[in-house]
């Protein structure tokens, strides 16, 4: 009866309810794009980092993954030691480097990776074959669209260029033996991997045997700490990034985006909450007849109070599932022009659909949508009954 | 003595106020400086701290900055004669898009670019910026129009008593639609006046917050004249659109039926 | 005879912002099961402030009130609120039915309340629309029905849960005369029936149909008898 009775009030005012369960809705959708916004991010760049199991990653001190051109010395060595460790299960040395693809007199400029194909975490092999062979590379669509090249082809790839002269250097025939998805790479990004050593060779850092990171991965995850400290005691000259670090520092970069969601978030919440109590309060003062000439037949003032609340949730909770769907075509827009942020990988998600944001934000609504009603019942349900009926029947 | 001479004879360098703060250097400290660590590298004199710029690409750069005299920069990088840019200045725009010209049809492995074409390319994370926020503002823009319209309704439902006397009373039903519409229409303005406030209130919170946090003059919000006739613009539109509607429906029912009898 | 009410030396103040209105001033009455009562008097004098009492919505500034032997001005409001919906039937001059809902579930809705079930309110609701003659208007909204229909209809619910103290205050106040017959014939039917009646009225013909009157002034019971003519 309760239920009817607040369905029945709701549909009283039809135009003014829509209008509300509309405005409960957008602020919905705004709240769930602002949960998925300040925690999708964070995740999406978590998945992404141990998308392929490499829990740490070690950089030259002071820099970050490709940051900058800054390398590290004696790579074999360093690896060797690395693997030494019973704790380590893989570690995957990485050259970064920009390197030309040589078409008469044109080239084509490409961000290359020199890896260990069997131990490799930067790239997962879409098809074709593997770098295995030191005169071989893979590459991703956005190469091939660019070059027109095709598995098989062989390629001129040159490491350097020297602009005055336009003469390059380190150049080698390389065959394309597989097309792959390069995990952190942004949007458009050209890439290729070629085994380690043969970029080495072709870049000159063969030399000094230098890489730009080494990627590690360990057997028990709950060991980084202890192995974190060794590394720092053993390797000083580099950074010791665990998933944690890199988080932390995604965190401090992006913070920005984090702080709007949460005010946005809390806009949202006081605009449902705004509505809704706005509503039930008008509604309650509009029909204070009927409630006081319910209270004087008999219905109890909690029952007063939960047939109101009920009126309140009722819309919060319709606006809140309308706006979850809204929130979701919203939340696909707004990533797609966050995307583009420039070096980025294309793989994060700013806006990623968790279950636990759409029921946060569901719940925070109707939570609100409750104690929006709680006050206007609470009054409602209170009116001191004698008074409020000689002044009704006055009115 | 001695270090004081020896301090005369080393180059500055300039170190960004982070840097500073951070490693405790003031003006006049001597530091070493070198490409790569472990390596020897070249001792120098702080000449100066300086701030950073209004310039949006250094947003949430987190790396210090430092100014070296060009030789001593290639030498300890091991670049040779070799520099990454010039900078170069002109008289005016026409003077501009001549020299552009005329260096691309000499120049001999470069290019000369417009410094806008510079910073487009080194501000599109500004851009990307711009654009999210222009949607988010769509977004609440639906949202508070929807709200002001949902507000007004129920101020105007709320004059139902009002508005049956004053028919009752003879009034015209066109002189009723006007004030209603009328108040409705003061209610917006004046509450677009409040929020106009608290706007400006918000972006000097803002601007002081990011500011601080990012150690830039740039400016973060701004309440410009055409986002404050917008705003005031939107809610009077809608405070008009929402008392007629409302007014109409009002004094199109007998006003006996709004007394509720 | 069983007492059903018994008011002792009631009185019902209501402080004003310096002073305070004595709208009952020391008012003793008693009123047997099965009895039609009408208080009468001019406006202001104490009438609904008396019935409020006597139905348990107000409790008086001093004096006690009994209801089938229990004082209600002691119970709590919980405790009240259910005395009423178990005890007490009230109609009001100007009906008061939920608009949202149709005549059969304006009905209902004490009995819900009361936890009835649901098989058993519809039987009981249809019985009490047809002994007021609107079994055919069951399922109409109260802005489908008439004024007299709608007070028919309020009378039905008040007898929902078979109270043993109908309670209302000036019932024909809102219809015209022929409509208003009807409802009074209605009361003296209910009357007939076993139902304890009390109405608070200005209507002559309402107060003659009554078995006993009560005539108040200033907050006190000046006269108490059978009515004239």
């Amino acid at each position: 009866m309760r239920l009817l009775l607040a369905l029945a009030s709701l549909r009283r005012n039809r135009a003014r309810t829509l209008l509300a369960v509309l405005g409960v809705a957008i602020a919905a959708a705004m709240l769930l794009d602002m949960v998925m916004l300040s925690t999708g991010m964070r995740e999406s760049f978590r998945q992404l980092l141990l998308s392929r199991g490499f829990q740490m990653r070690l950089t030259p001190r002071g820099t970050l993954p490709f940051d900058t051109e800054a390398s590290i010395a004696g790579a074999t060595a360093i690896t060797d030691g690395l693997r030494a460790r019973p704790e380590i299960d893989l570690v995957s040395p990485v050259l970064g480097a920009s390197v030309h693809v040589l078409r008469g007199d044109s080239s084509i400029t490409t961000f290359a990776v020199g890896v260990d194909p069997s131990a490799q975490g930067d790239y997962q092999l879409a098809s074709g074959r593997d770098a295995t062979a030191p005169n071989s590379f893979v590459a991703n669509d956005d190469f091939l669209r660019a070059t027109n090249a095709k598995i098989g082809d062989t390629l001129r790839i040159a490491a350097g260029f020297d602009p005055q002269l336009r003469t390059h250097s380190g150049e080698r025939a390389l065959v394309l033996a597989g097309r792959a998805r390069f995990l952190y790479l942004a949007a458009g990004q050209l890439a290729i991997a070629i085994p380690l050593r043969t970029l080495q060779e072709m870049t000159g850092a063969a030399r000094e045997d230098r890489v730009s990171l080494f990627m590690v991965r360990l057997r028990d995850p709950g060991r980084i700490p202890d192995v974190k400290r060794w590394m720092r005691s053993a390797l000083p000259a580099m950074d010791v990034i665990s998933t944690a670090d890199a988080m932390a520092r995604v965190d401090e970069r992006l913070s920005y985006f984090r702080q709007l969601s949460a005010i946005l978030g809390a806009v949202s919440l006081i605009v449902g909450f705004l509505l809704v109590t706005t509503l039930v309060t008008v509604s309650v003062n509009e029909r204070v007849g009927e409630i006081v000439v319910m209270r004087a037949i008999g219905v109890s003032r909690a029952h007063v109070v939960q047939q109101i609340v009920l009126e309140g949730t009722a819309m919060s909770v319709t606006g809140a599932l309308l706006g979850t769907g809204l929130g979701l075509v919203t939340a696909r827009y707004l990533n797609a022009i966050l995307s583009r942020f420039p070096g980025l990988p294309a793989a994060i998600d700013f806006f990623l659909f968790q279950p636990r944001a759409a029921w946060t934000a569901i719940g925070l609504l109707t939570a609100c949508g409750v104690l929006a009603g709680l006050y206007p019942a609470w009054r409602a349900a209170s009116l001191p009954l004698a008074r409020t009926l000689r002044e009704e029947a006055v009115a | 003595m001695v270090a004081l001479l020896l301090a005369l004879q080393l180059r500055t360098i300039t170190i960004d106020q982070r840097l500073a703060t951070d490693a405790h250097l003031r003006v006049g400290d001597t530091a070493v400086i070198s490409a790569t660590t472990g390596t020897d590298g070249d001792s120098v004199t702080i000449a100066a701290i300086v701030g950073r710029r209004a310039d949006p690409s250094e947003i949430a750069r987190s790396e210090y900055r430092v100014h070296l005299h060009l030789d001593q920069f290639q030498r300890l990088i091991g670049y040779g004669d070799r520099v990454d840019r010039f900078a170069v200045s002109t008289r005016g725009d026409a003077a501009a898009d001549s020299a552009v010209r005329a260096i691309n049809a000499a120049a001999f492995g470069f290019r000369a670019y417009r410094s806008h074409e510079i910073a487009v390319e080194t501000s599109e994370t500004f851009a990307v910026v711009s654009r999210f926020h222009r949607a988010i503002g769509v977004i609440t823009i639906v949202a508070s129009a929807v709200f002001l319209l949902c507000i007004l309704l129920l101020k105007v439902d709320e004059r139902r008593r009002d508005v049956a006397a004053l028919r009752l009373l003879g009034i015209s039903r066109r002189s009723v639609m006007l004030s209603v519409v009328l108040e409705a229409a003061l209610v917006s303005v004046i509450g677009s006046g409040v929020g106009v406030g608290i706007g400006w209130v918000t972006s000097l919170a803002v601007n002081w917050h990011y500011q601080a946090r990012y150690q830039t003059p740039l400016r973060f919000a701004l309440v410009t004249g055409d986002i404050v006739l917008f705003a005031v613009s939107l809610s009077l539109v809608l405070g008009i659109v929402a008392g007629a509607l409302a007014a109409r429906r009002l004094v199109r029912t007998h006003p006996l039926v709004l007394l509720g009898r | 005879m069983t007492v059903l009410v018994r008011a002792r030396d009631v009185r019902r103040d209501y402080p004003l912002e310096r002073d305070a209105v004595h709208a009952l001033r020391g008012v003793s009455l008693e009123i047997v099961k099965g009895e039609y009562l009408a208080i009468v008097g001019p406006s202001g004098c104490g009438k609904s402030s008396l019935l409020n009492l006597l139905g348990a919505i107000d409790a008086p500034t001093s004096g006690t009130v009994e209801i089938e032997g229990r004082n209600v001005g002691t119970l709590g409001d919980r405790e009240v609120t259910e005395f009423r919906l178990k005890h007490i039937g009230f109609v009001f001059q100007r009906f008061y039915l939920l608009p949202i809902l149709t005549a059969r579930e304006n009905v209902e809705l004490p009995m819900a309340e009361a936890g009835v079930p649901p098989a058993e309110r519809r039987r009981r609701s249809a019985e009490l629309l047809r002994y007021v003659d609107l079994g055919d208007r069951a399922r109409h909204r109260p802005s489908q029905l008439s004024g007299g229909e709608q007070q028919r209809v309020a009378i039905a619910r008040a007898l929902a849960n078979r109270p043993s103290l109908l309670l209302a205050d000036e019932p024909t106040g809102e219809l015209d005369a022929r409509t208003g017959q009807e409802i009074i014939s209605l009361f003296g039917r209910l009357n007939d029936d076993g139902t304890t009646v009390v109405v608070v009225t200005h209507d002559e013909s309402l107060a003659r149909a009554a078995r006993r009157v009560v005539h108040m002034r200033d907050g006190e019971i000046v006269q108490d008898g059978v009515p004239h003519g």
